[in-house]
This record gives structure tokens, sequence and C-alpha cells, in this order.
């Protein structure tokens, strides 16, 4: 049985693209872009505040941004995540496009079937 | 939320003002209908007090008001109760006041910076504000406050009533009537005793003003000074002074109504309000039986809208018979009645109140201590309880007590005495709190919240939490979303005033329901400006709001503010990779305009959905698309001259190609025309730089060897990676092919139909430069663009016809079509060039250089030669020669000259060296491409020679000028010359390109030269393999008849049938061998048995001797022209005559020849510098001579015999040496192992194998010789020894004729004879001098013996330092000597 269930995860790039999102009941992809989109704010008011209150910034779990959030699963995708970057041929800045990751992401994700 | 042009104070001070109610009598109404306005609009622009009022608290403090207004309204009379949520019609005038209300265009923007995003909107929100004022004021006066209840009436009575006493009696008992009669609830009351205000109103033109101040002087003693007025005004005469200036006050308090009025569907009547109103999307239920209902303030709005309709008024000309004067007396009355009337009375109903408050135990303990608890002592609701009718709880009537410390904190507030007016609130917050009057306790909290925010100064902190508390009662428990929201509104515009925007945003989205969509929209809209107001500003919940406002704004038809919202809110999602929502903005954006009527912005919006890389569903992409072309073509209308651009599908603009002339015609008939350049050939880096090099070689041909700085080199057919940096030159006339790539991006397919390419043709020369856009383009066929392939259309463009210098701009007409929908539209074809790198900006920017592919220029005629080729053939066995035909056509209207040729293969074809008449090709069949004469048969063995100069062979450069008659082809001519080809050496296919080259007959245009491209593909098989070798010969010189020298030379011929394709050739057959040199020539053919011709099978092998001869010196001495002499030596009864076409011609392009040509040349110099050693060695032994042998293969071929003939040459060079015919055969060089020891150093120097060459020696003596050994023992036999030197020095030479002693065995055989007489000679030979020696042998017994020991050394005379160098010893001489 899968414990970390999530409808929808995306990776964004500091310029405030997405490089990677995914949902699952796709019907509402829109609405899902958008909540994502819009929740760049928290996150960004989470990180200046993390900024003044830490030099060291190794810890990048920014916290919850919501009460439903699950550190494993940042670790993993974060993991994951860090893989992809690793990859010689990956352009730092594109969108991902990789199966481990996808199938990383896909294990996180809400089973609807 | 964003920014108000009121102050914070202000906005809430002015949205708590004492109300006063007007009754006029209808003489006065007419009087002031004059201005067309009524008495309260005639007021309203001088409400506002500009003095300071005082007034007295009950603690006999005094207090200033300042900056008062007040609110002077119509008494209008409506029987229904109060409702919590607005009448549909106050909905529809909200909806109406938004929608009336929006951004100019040219309004102030501001641009926010947050982050990288740059963002560009409106930081006033005047439709807000609006609505937030007609909110405010059409608020139903509600029971548990009494902020918006009458405090005062003014009752109007014009001057010109017959008895203005009388009338003024019948209103006030009308005002009576109103408030105490019960028979009305809706204007309410503040207190039972209403402040009555009598006013007289005097038109000055028409009244007697006397009259007036009479009646003034009666209400005075009646009603006292300080409780009646007299108003002048009017003074104006309607016509008089038109054109007087006066300032119209009334426009901005009006002028909504008037922009309502603008509506088409303005309502005037109240059948026509309903019918108008039925179709509004915003109303659900459209009956509208309670149209009575109409709050005073519409009413107000209502009739001005009516007034200004009236054609006897335009609208807008408010106060027309007021002077200057008269506004002055308006001011000066409201002053008068607000200090004297209003504020006195206010003053005297507080004093009663807290009398009335005072005296009611208990009360003054709470007003005065503030430490009761707040829900503390379980105080029951003991008295009056009435039955708790709705779920707010209890509910007071009008005069219980509890209400009236609300009613004084609400005095209070009204004229300004906020701190009172706290500790009422408060004060009665905790007894409605305390009785579970919810309601009446949401009421006092927001008040103290107000006025507490009011006081100002550090006194109070705001207290927040009250109004939250107030608006989640309000909402939640009392239902009442009006009130709610008039909450609301105040609080976030009080936290604004804080700087507390994320609260104030918070705030607003809580209060956004699904009961309103105008107020979700604009309280969305205010939450997304307080995000972007915010220190830290969060633009994408900015964006994310301002969305959900325009939904919501759509929900409610605001289409305009909804569009306004969406294009905000598109400036943060716009190219970021969200292209979810990019679509769905852009959709929504795009459909928004379309029904407002902005097709354009619609069209841009599909456009870019369309253009994305669409995330989008196959089906969602086509409802897309459908949605797209649908709105296209509603913009599109009729309007068919400026076609819009259409954004799909995708022209990969640098993919373009364009190719200048002609499509090639393949073949016609039997004809072969040249492969030229087309369309369908792919672009070679390689090819395209070994084309232009042959082109630079026949453009050095024809300007004298010399290539012009100017010369560039021709292109036909344009693409990215050609130099696209010059203006093509085009010629008139002559057809302009463009392709052009297309790609489909979406998921569905696109149909294309009706191709046609768009020009504009710019004439330089005349001054004004004439542009024409002509449709003059053939069309493709229906195509569809497949899902997501890559097209390539070529466009065919028509001639055009000035030949004047031009430019082009193309543009692309495409019709889009699917399924029933078709667009017309145009794409620009605009092709960037390559990204610039050379300067720093260049590197730092992305910047491009120009492609000026699509803006060729048109010149005049030019000529246009086609070339067919006839008999061509693809294959050829090595070495075979063929004759073929080739034509050139002028297909223009220009003669044409300098024609030329070149080709990679200068060994492949030759045009021959004389002028050869044509023949037909018909004619010529089956015929040999040699020339050939019967040879009589008895000289066969002997050569036949002829003597011909090099230069009539020679052409410079590998260029060709092709010898046409005239040297100018007419227009429409043709001509036809023979072209014989030779197989290449080389087995394989072989790609030989031609460059034709040729240029008009007339000089100084524009384009020099014209060149015509052909490329063909030979398949070359093995023929025959020959290998030749010489070695001297060792017959004596003298023997040789005409052999003057000493140089008789044996060349051996090695022929191999090396062709594997058995069933194909049958027999090679060796017809003639000849030799081409400029020293030696081929002599006889030493044919062991005589008479048979040479023929060979499949992998047979013939070796065939000759023997060369020197030429005459006459011939060869001849050195100022490079003369070859050809000797041919026949093997059948027919000679070709070498010398001649083709058999010399390809003999001299041959790869074999050049290189004995570079040799010969190579050694010139040093025949002069004899002294050189290894010259003159290498001078004797060199040979140059070369071998021409001419076969005949039989070939079988579709059961027919071919006889097909072919010529292979040899070039022997020195004598020894064996050299091939497949002379370029080049083993690639073996792998060489790494060495790391260097190489042991080379033995002393030899005396290398070039000078075992200078001395030909022989020896002569007879075969057999008998000798009576019984009777002599001695045998002498005479032996002569000739000596020829070889090389064209002199030469020292040493004869030793002793035996060598060093081997055992050698003593032993010669033992048995000895050399008597001189034993060891020292000669010297002159060059080429032939010497003999006469030496004596003696033997001793008979036997065989070998005489050649004698040993020959020699040297170059001047050559002191060397030794000597024994010299090639002969093969054994042995002499039978035989006992008689």
């Amino acid at each position: 049985m899968n414990t970390n269930m999530a409808v929808c995860i995306a990776v964004i790039a500091k310029e405030n693209y997405p490089l990677y999102i995914r949902s699952v009941p796709t019907q509402n992809e829109l609405k899902f872009h958008y909540t994502v989109h819009t929740s760049l704010d928290v996150v960004e008011e989470k990180i200046s505040a993390v900024g003044k209150a830490l030099g060291d910034q190794r810890e990048l779990y920014l916290g919850l941004l919501y009460p439903t959030e699950d550190y494993k699963m940042f670790r993993k995708l974060h993991n994951s995540f860090t893989d992809v970057m690793c990859n010689p041929f990956h352009n730092p800045g594109d969108t991902i496009q990789s199966k481990a990751f996808d199938g990383i992401v896909s294990g996180m994700m809400v089973q609807t079937a | 939320m964003a920014q108000c042009v009121q102050s914070v104070q202000e906005f809430v001070q002015d949205s708590f003002v004492p109300m006063v109610a007007v009754l006029c009598s209808e003489e006065a109404e007419r009087v002031t209908r004059k201005n067309n306005l009524n008495f309260a609009e005639l007021l309203r622009p001088f409400c506002r007090l500009t003095s300071e009022g005082h007034i007295r608290d009950p603690s006999n403090q005094l207090q200033v008001v300042k900056n008062l207004r007040i609110c002077v309204n119509n008494l209008v009379t409506s029987p229904t109760t109060t409702s919590t949520s607005l009448s549909p019609a106050q909905r529809q005038l909200l909806s109406d006041v938004v929608s009336s209300c929006q951004p100019q265009e040219s309004a102030v923007t501001n641009v926010v910076m947050a982050g990288d995003y740059e963002l560009n909107f409106s930081v006033t929100t005047p439709w807000f504000e609006a609505y937030r004022e007609n909110f405010l004021q059409s608020m139903p006066a509600s029971d548990h406050e009494f902020l918006n209840h009458y405090l005062a009436c003014l009752l109007v009575v014009s001057s010109t009533e017959a008895v203005p006493v009388e009338q003024f009696l019948k209103l006030s008992q009308e005002q009576h009537r109103i408030q105490h009669s019960g028979e009305y609830t809706n204007p309410k009351w503040f207190i039972p005793n209403t402040l009555k205000y009598y006013v007289l109103l005097h038109d000055m033109c028409e009244g007697d003003e006397q009259r007036a101040d009479v009646v003034y002087e009666d209400m005075k003693q009646k009603y006292g000074s300080q409780g009646c007025y007299l108003l002048k005004m009017n003074s104006r005469t309607f016509s008089a002074n038109v054109d007087e200036q006066i300032p119209d006050p009334w426009s901005q308090y009006l002028h909504k109504n008037n922009l309502h009025n603008q509506f088409p569907h303005n309502p005037c009547t109240s059948n026509e309000m309903s019918s108008s109103l039925e179709g509004h999307p915003l109303q659900l239920d459209s009956s509208m039986a309670n149209l009575h209902n109409l709050s005073a303030v519409h009413t107000d709005l209502k009739k001005g809208a009516k007034d200004s309709n009236s054609p006897a008024c335009a609208a807008g000309s408010h106060g027309a018979c007021l002077t200057l004067n008269d506004h002055d007396y308006i001011r000066q009355f409201i002053q008068e009645f607000t200090f004297r009337g209003l504020l006195p009375h206010i003053e005297k109903t507080i004093r009663q109140l807290n009398d009335q408050l005072v005296s009611r135990k208990g009360l003054s303990r709470s007003l005065f201590t503030a430490t009761k608890k707040w829900f503390g002592g379980g105080k029951a609701p003991e008295k009056s309880i009435s039955e708790p009718k709705s779920t707010c709880g209890l509910l007071y009537p009008p005069e219980a007590p509890e209400l009236q410390i609300r009613k004084m904190a609400d005095l209070c507030l009204l004229v300004q005495h906020y701190d009172l007016a706290y500790s009422c609130y408060h004060t009665a917050k905790k007894d409605f709190l305390s009785d579970q009057a919810m309601l009446y306790a949401a009421g006092a909290l927001e008040m103290a919240a107000v006025s507490a925010f009011l006081q100002g100064g550090a006194s109070r902190p705001y207290p927040a939490h009250y109004m939250d508390t107030a608006i989640q009662t309000y909402r939640d428990v009392c239902k009442n979303m009006v009130l709610a929201e008039r909450c609301a509104l105040l609080s976030a515009e009080i936290l604004k005033s804080q700087g507390k925007y994320s609260e104030a945003a918070t705030l607003l989205i809580k209060m956004t329901s699904e009961d309103s969509d105008l107020r979700s929209a604009l309280l969305l809209e205010q939450a997304a400006h307080c995000f972007i107001n915010m220190r830290n500003p969060m633009v994408r919940k900015f964006a994310f709001h301002m969305i959900l406002s325009g939904h919501r704004f759509s929900k409610a038809g605001q289409r305009r503010h909804a569009l306004r919202c969406y294009c905000q809110a598109m400036q943060v999602y716009k190219e970021r990779g969200w292209s979810l929502a990019e679509d769905h903005i852009n959709f929504t954006i795009g459909r928004q305009s379309f029904t407002l009527r902005q097709p354009e912005e619609a069209v841009t919006a599909f456009r870019q959905i369309l253009i994305n890389d669409s995330r989008q569903t196959a089906k969602q992409q086509g409802a897309f698309l459908r949605e797209y072309l649908y709105v296209y073509k509603s913009v599109l209308g009729g309007n068919e001259v400026s076609l819009p651009q259409l954004p799909l599908p995708c022209i990969h603009s640098s993919a373009t190609r364009v190719y200048f002339g002609h499509e090639r015609r393949l073949a016609e008939g039997e004809k072969q025309a040249a492969t030229h350049v087309s369309l369908d050939q792919e672009f070679d880096q390689d090819l395209s730089a070994m084309w232009c090099h042959l082109e630079e070689q026949l453009v050095a041909s024809a300007n004298g060897g010399v290539v012009p700085v100017n010369f560039q080199p021709t292109q036909c057919c344009l693409n990215s990676q050609t130099d696209n940096l010059r203006h093509p030159l085009a010629v008139v006339e002559e057809p302009i092919i463009v392709e052009v790539t297309f790609r489909n991006p979406l998921k569905v397919s696109l149909a294309l139909s009706s191709l046609s390419l768009l020009w504009r043709f710019t004439v330089d020369g005349s001054s004004s430069s004439k542009e024409m856009t002509e449709e003059t383009i053939t069309n493709e066929e229906t195509s569809a663009v497949g899902v997501g392939n890559m097209n390539k259309y070529a466009l065919r463009n028509c001639d055009l016809f000035s030949p004047f210098r031009n430019h082009m701009d193309f543009l692309l007409f495409t019709d889009q079509q699917t399924l029933d929908l078709m667009v017309r539209g145009k794409q620009d074809l605009n092709i960037l060039g390559p990204r610039l790198n050379l300067t720093k900006e260049d590197k730092m920017s992305v910047r491009h250089g120009p492609d000026r592919r699509l803006n060729p220029i048109i010149t005049a005629p030019m000529p246009l030669m086609e070339v067919f080729f006839l008999q061509f053939p693809t294959a050829l066995l090595c070495g075979e020669i063929r004759k073929a035909y080739v034509e050139f056509c002028n297909v223009s209207g220009v003669a044409l000259c300098g024609l030329r040729v070149v080709s990679t293969h200068a060994a492949f074809f030759t045009f021959g060296s004389q002028a050869t008449t044509p023949l037909s090709p018909t004619s010529a069949e089956n015929c040999s491409p040699y020339k050939t004469v019967a040879t009589p048969l008895q000289r066969a063995s002997e050569a036949t020679e002829s003597l011909v100069s090099a230069d009539d062979f020679r052409q410079p450069s590998g260029v060709i000028e092709i010898p046409i008659d005239g040297s100018i082809l007419q227009p429409g001519q043709s001509t036809q010359l023979p072209l014989w080809l030779r197989g290449p050496d080389q087995e394989g296919v072989h790609e030989i390109n031609f460059l034709f080259y040729y240029e008009s007959a007339e000089k100084g245009l524009k384009i020099s030269h014209r060149v015509l491209r052909h490329t063909v593909f030979i398949c070359a098989s093995r023929s025959l393999s020959i290998q030749a070798s010489a070695c001297r010969s060792s017959v004596p010189p003298h023997h040789c008849l005409d052999e003057k020298g000493s140089s008789g030379t044996l060349v051996f011929i090695d022929v191999e049938n090396i062709n594997t394709n058995e069933g194909g050739v049958r027999e090679f057959h060796i017809v003639q061998v000849s030799s081409s040199s400029q020293h030696w020539r081929l002599h006889k053919y030493i044919n062991p048995n005589k008479d048979k011709e040479c023929k060979l099978g499949s992998r047979e092998r013939a070796k065939l001797c000759f023997r060369a001869t020197r030429c005459k010196p006459s011939e060869a001495t001849s050195k100022a022209v490079e003369k070859y002499t050809f000797s041919d030596l026949s093997m059948g009864n027919e000679q070709i005559i070498s010398s001649t076409t083709p058999c010399g011609d390809f003999f001299f392009r041959s790869s074999s020849r050049i290189s004995s040509v570079s040799k010969s040349q190579g050694s010139v110099p040093t025949e002069n510098r004899s002294s050189d050693l290894t010259d003159i060695a290498k001078e004797c032994s060199e040979l140059d001579l070369n071998i021409i042998v001419i076969w005949k293969a039989y070939v079988v071929e579709d059961n027919k015999q071919l006889i097909l003939e072919g010529q292979l040459h040899v070039a022997l060079q020195t004598i020894g040496k064996e050299a091939t015919s497949l002379t370029a055969k080049e083993v690639p060089q073996e792998m060489v192992l790494l060495k790391f020891k260097s190489d042991l150093p080379p033995p002393v120097i030899l005396p290398s194998a070039e000078f075992c060459q200078l001395i030909k020696t022989n020896l002569h003596y007879p075969e057999t010789c008998t000798h009576p050994f019984v009777q002599e023992s001695l045998c002498l036999v005479p032996v002569t020894l000739t000596l020829s030197n070889c090389s064209l020095a002199q030469v020292d030479v040493i004869i030793d004729l002793r035996h060598k002693s060093s081997s055992p065995e050698s003593l032993e055989v010669h033992s048995s004879f000895a050399w008597v007489g001189q034993s060891q000679y020292k000669l010297q030979l002159k060059p080429k001098e032939v010497l003999c020696l006469t030496l004596q042998a003696c033997f001793l017994q008979a036997g065989v013996y070998n005489l050649n020991t004698p040993r020959v050394f020699a040297k170059p005379s001047e050559q002191s330092i060397m030794c000597e160098t024994s010299q090639q010893t002969a093969t054994p001489a042995l002499i039978v000597i035989s006992n008689a």
C-alpha cells in the first residue's frame, strides 16, 4: 500500500516556470497548475524567511506549506531530482523528461485506477 | 486593495452622515425643475460644509464639527419591509454603475516590478469606488441601527404659491403622516420628534420679491428664525447670457446617471426596465413585482435620468437658471440649516438621550465603569422580551430602552464625537451581547470599531477583531450579506490604510460567495490588489485572484472587466511555461474580446494558443482551432484586401529554398538533359565547393587565366547554407521557385488549399518606387498537413516582366480549412540571417545578419542554354572508348557564346581536336569510334609513324572550349557535337561532373556568365591489365639497319584479361599497340608465331615483345615545339591512326601521360648541368615511352554481339622498371609498426643501380669453333667487345679481362680459357659513342665456355672522386669449342 498520496507534483525552476508538472486526475489539470503557480508566492515567502533566519541553507525542505505534506516524500523527490540534474546530458533549465523521475512521481501519486 | 481617491478617514466618515429628507410642494418642484434638477439634487453639491460647526456634548464640552457632510434626499415612501439582501433593481443599478465605469484608455498605469515580473496595470479602480459609494447609499435602512434614518425634513414651498403658509402646513402634516401613521415602514426616522425646517423658495424671475419677504417674515414669526429660511434663486433668465460660463457642480454627482442614460436599454418606464432586465444574465428572477421598493437614492437617480431624457433640456445643462450668486445662496442656506437647525437639534437630542440614560439605573455604571466583564454577571434578558423572531436572536421594539444608547452613539458618530460614540457603542455592544441580540451586537461592534478608528491618534488601537466578529455575525448568524459586505468594505479599507494587506485580502476573499457574482468579482479584484501591494508583492497570488475575479466578472456579465482582469493576469503567466494556464487565459481573453466586438484582440489571443507548444489534448486543440477559425472568419468578413496573418502552419522560414530558373526537363525522347541543379538535391558543402572550384577555372579561362576580383560563384538554388548576403540575381522572364517548409505543431491535421505566393516588385531608378502586389502564382493542389509532420511545397512563381532592379518580398497566401470552416490569410516569409558572432555586441545579444534569399534583383535577359546528351552510356569497361553526342540548345532570346566546359575527370571525355563535321548519330551507328585505315599485310610488323605537336591536343588548365560553328549560338539554335568518352581506368562507380559555361554575346551585363551543371555516374568494369617493362637489347647496333645510335631496347608487354564477367565479355583482342614519346618509338613487333592475332579469354594472359628505338635526332632535338612521335604497330589488318582523335586526345588527357610529362619537364634543366651525377645516370636509363594498347572486346548482350573498343596507356619511364596500366592503383599504405629504436645506419653508399646502366656491352664472336687440339693445343678465337655509351656525358671506362680469383669454382672453369693480349683497358667514351675492342680468347680444350667474363667499370669523366662502377653484366655468352 502506498502511503504517499499526492495529486499533483511539480518541480519549478527559480525563474518560475515549470520544469516538471504532473497531476493525476487529469481532467483537473488546469486547476492544479493554477494552484501550484499561486503557491509559489508562499514558497517565496518561506524562502525569504529561511534566508533571514539561517546562514546555512543546506536544509532545502521548507516545511509545511499546507498540513498534508510529507517530508519523506520530499526527500524521495529531491533525490530523484538530484539524479536528473546529475545527468550530464540534461541541460539545467530544460523541462524534465526522465523515465526514472516519472516513475518516482507516479509512485507518489494517488492511484486512480 | 487598490488606491482610492478619497482618504480612508474621509471615506469612513462620509459613509455615515446625517440624513435629511425633503418634501416639496408641487410649485416648488416646478421652480427647481427649471434647472433640470429636483430640490435634493439642487442641494447636493453644496452638502459639504466648508466652515466648522460646534456642538456641546452632554458634559457641556464644546465639540468641533469639521468638514461635515449631510445627505439630502427626496422623501419617497415604499411599503415593503427591509430585506437582508439587495433587491434585483438595486443589483441592476450596481451592475450598471460598475459596467459604466471603465478604465480610460489613457488611465495612468503603473509598473510594478516584482522579482523578474514586470506588471503593468492601473492602480486605481474607480469602478470599485463607484460600486462602493452606490452600495453604501443604497443600503436599506435597518432597525438595529439609526445611521441612515432621517434626522430632519426640509419642507419646501415656493413663494409663488397662493398661500405658502398653508402649503407648509400641508407638507408638515404629510411628513407627520408618513412618519407616524405606520403606513410606511421604509423611510425610517431617527426620533419621533423629527426636525422640520421650513424653506421658502423664491424664483427671482417670476415672483414678487417683496411678497416673498413678507411671507418669510410671517414664517419667522410662526416657526422661529432658526426653523425657516428664504432661498432666493433662479436669478438668471433662460435666454440671457447663454455664453456665460457657469461651473456645473452637479455634473460630478449626476454624471453616472447620464452614463446610465446612454445605455440603449435605459429604463424609462418600469415595464421597459423589466423587459431589459429579463435579458440580463445576472438576474435570475426576472419577476419585477416589487418595483416599488426602490430606494430613495435609486428613485433620485431615476428621476435624474428621466429628466435628462426630456427633450427640452439637453443633458448636462444643470442649473441653467442659477448664477454664481445663487450658488452662494444655496451654500449659505445649507450652512444656516446645519448650524442653526440641524446641529442644535442633534445636540438637544443627545442631551435628552443622555438624560434618559443617566436616569436609568445601572446605565451610568455601565457607562463609566469599563471594568465590567464581557459576559459576566449572567444578566438575564429580563426586559421586554419580545419573541426572538429570527436567527439573529432577539429583536427589540423600536422604542426599547436598549436601543436608546445605540441611538445616542449613532448621533455622536454623526457629529464626529467619536470618543463618546465609542464608549456608547461599547456599552451597547455588551448589553446586546448579554441579551444574545446578535444583529444588534454586530452592529454595535462594527460601529465601535469605526468610531475607534475615526478617533485617531494613539488613544485607542483599532480593534480589528471587532470587525471580524461583526462580519462573521452578520454573515453567519444573521445571514445578512448586505451588512456583512458593508462591514467588510469598511474593515478592508481601514486595514489597507494600516498596511495590513494580507488581512485585508483574507477578509475580502472570505466575503466572496455564490450569491453575488458582481460583489465576489470586485472583492477578489481588490484582494488581488492587496497581494500586489504587499511589502513583498505576491505576484502569483495577484494573478490567480485576478483570474478568479475575471471569472466572476464574466459570470456577472461584466465582460469588459472580466477581459481586463484576465489581461492583467496574463502578464504573470505569459511565456513562463505554464502553458495550460496560459491557454486557458488566452482562450477566455479571446472569447471575451470576441463578444465585446474586439475581434482583432480575439484573434491575437487565439493565435497565441495555437502558436504555443500546446500541451492540450488533440480534442481540445481541435476545439481551439475551430474557435479560432470561426473568430478569424468573422474578423475577415468581406475584407479581402488586407489579409491578416495566419498562425498555422508554422513556416520553417530558414529552410526556405529559392530556385532560380526553369525546372529541368529530365529527358526528351532519347535525349538526356543535363542534370543541372534541382530542388530534389540536398545541399552538400563539398559538392558546392567543387562546383565553385570548377566555375573558377572556367571564369579564369574565359578571362585570360585570371579570376576577376568580383567573381562570385553562380548559385541557382539558395538555402540556409548558401551565401545569402548578396541580392541574388534573377533573369527577367525566368521563373523563381520558392520552396517553403511547413510544420503543423498541432495534434489535429490542417488542410491547406490554394496556396499562392505574394510578391512585391519595386522598380529601381524611377523616382517613385512603384509597388504592385499581384497574385500571379500557380496554385498547389489541396493538401493536408498531417499531424506533427513537416511538409514541403514548392511554389512556382510566374515570369517577371521588368528588367529593372527591384526587390521582392514574398508572402504566402494560404487557405486553412478544418472540416467546414475555411479561412483565408497570409503568412509573412521573413528569413532571419545567420546569427552574428563577430563583435562583442553580437556575442552579448542575439543579432542576425541579413538574408537576401527572397530579395532578388531582376536583370536583363540572359541566354539560357540547355544541354542534351545522346547515346550516353552508363557503364563502360575500363579504358573503353565510346562515341556519344552532345547537343547544345539556346532556348532564350539572346545569343550566347564563349561555350566552355570543365570536368572533374578531364580524361573522361573529349570533343576531338580537329574540326570534325558532326555526323548524325544514327548514321554512325555500330561504327568504331576510331578512325581506321587498311594496312598492307606485308608491313604488319613494322611501325608506321607520325609526328604530332602536343599543342594540338593540349588544353590549358583542363578547361575545354567547345568548338561550335561560329562560336556563337543564336537564339533558338541548337548544335550537335560528337563526344568521345573513355571509361575510367579505375573500376567502380565514378561520379563525373561537368560544368558548362556560356556568356551572353552582349557584353557588360550584370550577370557576366551562366553555368550549367551536369553530373553522370559511370560504372566502370575491369577490362585488361597491362604491365610493361623494358630492357636493353643485346643485339649489336650495327645489326639494325636504320639504327644509328646504341639504343636498342626491348619492350615486353604483359596483357592480362582481368574481366570477371565471363558471360558478358567473351574475349579481348589486342588490335594495335602504339607508342608515343618525344625520344623513343616502338619499332618492331617481335612475334614468335606470326599471323596469329592475340586473343585473350577470361583470365588469360599474353606477353608481347617489341623493339623500341630512339627517334631520329632531328625530330627529337627540335625542342622549341614539344613534338611527340606516334608509332602504330597494328596486329590486325586495320590500322588505327593513334595520333588523331580520339586516341591521341585520350592519350594526352590520360593521367599516366601527365605524370610522365611532369617527369620529363623536371629533367630538362639537368641536361645542361650534366655535372649532376644522378641525373646523368637517370638520363641514361630513362626511357619515357608511352605505350597505347588498343583492344577490342567481344561482348554479348541480349543475345547480340557487340564489339567494344578501348585503349589503355602505360608509361614506361625507366629501363628495368615495370609499369602497369593501373597507374593510380595505390595500395593503401600498410601500417608501419612504431619503432622506438632508430634504424641501423644505412650501409656505406653502394654505387646505386643507376650507374650500372652507363655502358652497354656486347660480345661478338663465332658461336661455334672447331679446332684440332691434337695438332695445336691452343685455340685462339677473336672476340669483339662493343661498348656503347648510353649517357649523354663523357664516361671513363676500365675494362678488366682478368678472371676473378675470388671463387675457387670459377677458377676451375676459367682455368680452361684465358684472355690473351692486353688484359686491361682504360678508355674514354664520348656521349653516345660506340667503341669496338678486339680481344683474343685462348682455349685449351674443347667444351662450352662462357665468354662473358670481362668486367667493365665506368664512371662519368668529370666525376673524379667516385670510383668506377661495375657495369651490368650481360647474359652468359656461350661459345662451343669442338675438337676437330
